[in-house]
Parts: structure tokens; C-alpha cells; sequence
């Protein structure tokens, strides 16, 4: 399974709009993982002089991970569903990208059990790794 | 691996994971209860169990699965 979707594109698989929408292409899809990526912009919510900020990340690799499940519902003609961050796990961060960067972001799934999915997340910054974790995201049922 | 040695590795893997007394997992004990086990974090079980002994258990799969016997006659059926 592969897949590429860019900007506005990704609103067919993520809830979130603009301000707040903080990936910007989901480069690829397998059944295990996804990659994403996110340019920070100076306009970005999460940048405080010129720096993107931790919560920034957080939030880069939880849209991530929706846009991953988003588009395994996509696939079923689902439409996006809300997220919530369960719990973060062994997470570093060892930078602050700054602005006019690409984030590069590659998720595995580590298990799912209950609606629950627990996900190991390594983003990138050219070849800098800024962050790095687990993440367990529940996804909202309608 | 025999089962005698899936068992025990099994037993201290889980344990040490969610700081369990080992001696409170018997074949016949309910996983949830004795692990202390919520929603969050029996994907971490799911996640060890795959990682330790690559076994994917299936959500499917799950609600089958409420004692260590269970659990280890479904890591024999599915281990490689």
C-alpha cells in the first residue's frame, strides 16, 4: 500500500484545519507504518522565535498518526475521525527545528488492542533526529 | 522452545514489563486482574508479547485470551 497525499489533500484524512494543522504530506503508507513531513513556517502556531517547540512536535506526530489511521479509513470511504493522545512513552526531543525546516516523521505500529494504538514515532530534521518515542492514540468512534 | 520454557519466559517478561510478583501468574489467573492491566495499557502487553515473542495477537483474538493458559496455548499455536 503506498501513498501520497500533500496540503489540502490531507484533509480528507485529518479532522484538524488550519491554524492547527501541523503535517503537510503523508509521503507513505503500509499496513505496519506511515511516513509524514511538516516544512514549519514562521506562521506556525507552535514557533516561538524561530524555533518549533516541543508541543509542536507532539502535535506534528499526533496528526501523524491520524492521518495514518485516516487514511486506512479513507480506503473504506470512511470519513476522518476525531484523536486523542492516550499516553507518551519514552519520548525525547533533542532539538528545536527551526523555521523554513522539514520535519520527515516515520511511524511503526507497535500494537493495538481496544481502539487503542500504540505507536513508536522518530521525526527527523535532515539527517538530526529532533524527536523520538511512543505514542498511544484512541480514535473516536461515531 | 518448549512450552515449559515459553511459560517461564513468558511469566518473567510479564512480570518485570508491569512489576508484578511472579508468583501471582498462574495458568488458570486472569491476565487483566493480576498485570493490573486498563485499556491503555493492554496495548503495551500486545506490543511485548509481539516484540518479545512475535506473536501479533489479533483484536479479534483478544476477548479469547483472559488466562496465562490462554495465552500460552495461543503463543504455541502461533509462534513461528
Amino acid at each position: 500500500m503506498r501513498a501520497v497525499f500533500t496540503d489540502s489533500e490531507l484533509f480528507e484524512l485529518i479532522p484538524q484545519r488550519p491554524p492547527i494543522v501541523m503535517v503537510d504530506s503523508l509521503d507513505n503508507v503500509t499496513d505496519e507504518g506511515a511516513e509524514t513531513g511538516l516544512l514549519i513556517s514562521d506562521a506556525n502556531l507552535f514557533v516561538q522565535d524561530g524555533q518549533f517547540r516541543e508541543p509542536g512536535l507532539i502535535e506534528h506526530i499526533a496528526q501523524s498518526a491520524a492521518a495514518f489511521a485516516g487514511y486506512k479509513g479513507y480506503a473504506r470511504g470512511e470519513e476522518p475521525k476525531l484523536g486523542y493522545i492516550g499516553e507518551l512513552k519514552r519520548f525525547s526531543f533533542y532539538a528545536r527545528p527551526s523555521v523554513g525546516s522539514r520535519l520527515h516523521t516515520t511511524l511503526h505500529v507497535l500494537g493495538e488492542a481496544g481502539g487503542i494504538t500504540l505507536l513508536a514515532a522518530e521525526t527527523r530534521c535532515g539527517n538530526d533526529i529532533v524527536a523520538e518515542g511512543q505514542m498511544k492514540i484512541f480514535l473516536k468512534d461515531d | 522452545m518448549s512450552k515449559e520454557e515459553l511459560i517461564e519466559k513468558v511469566n518473567t517478561t510479564l512480570a518485570e514489563e508491569f512489576e508484578t510478583d511472579i508468583e501471582k501468574i498462574t495458568p488458570e489467573a486472569n491476565i487483566k486482574k493480576t498485570l493490573e492491566l486498563d485499556s491503555l495499557s493492554l496495548v503495551d502487553m500486545i506490543a511485548l508479547i509481539d516484540n518479545e515473542f512475535g506473536v501479533k495477537i489479533a483484536n479479534t483474538d483478544l476477548p479469547k485470551i483472559q488466562t496465562f493458559e490462554a495465552l500460552y496455548d495461543y503463543l504455541v499455536e502461533n509462534m513461528k
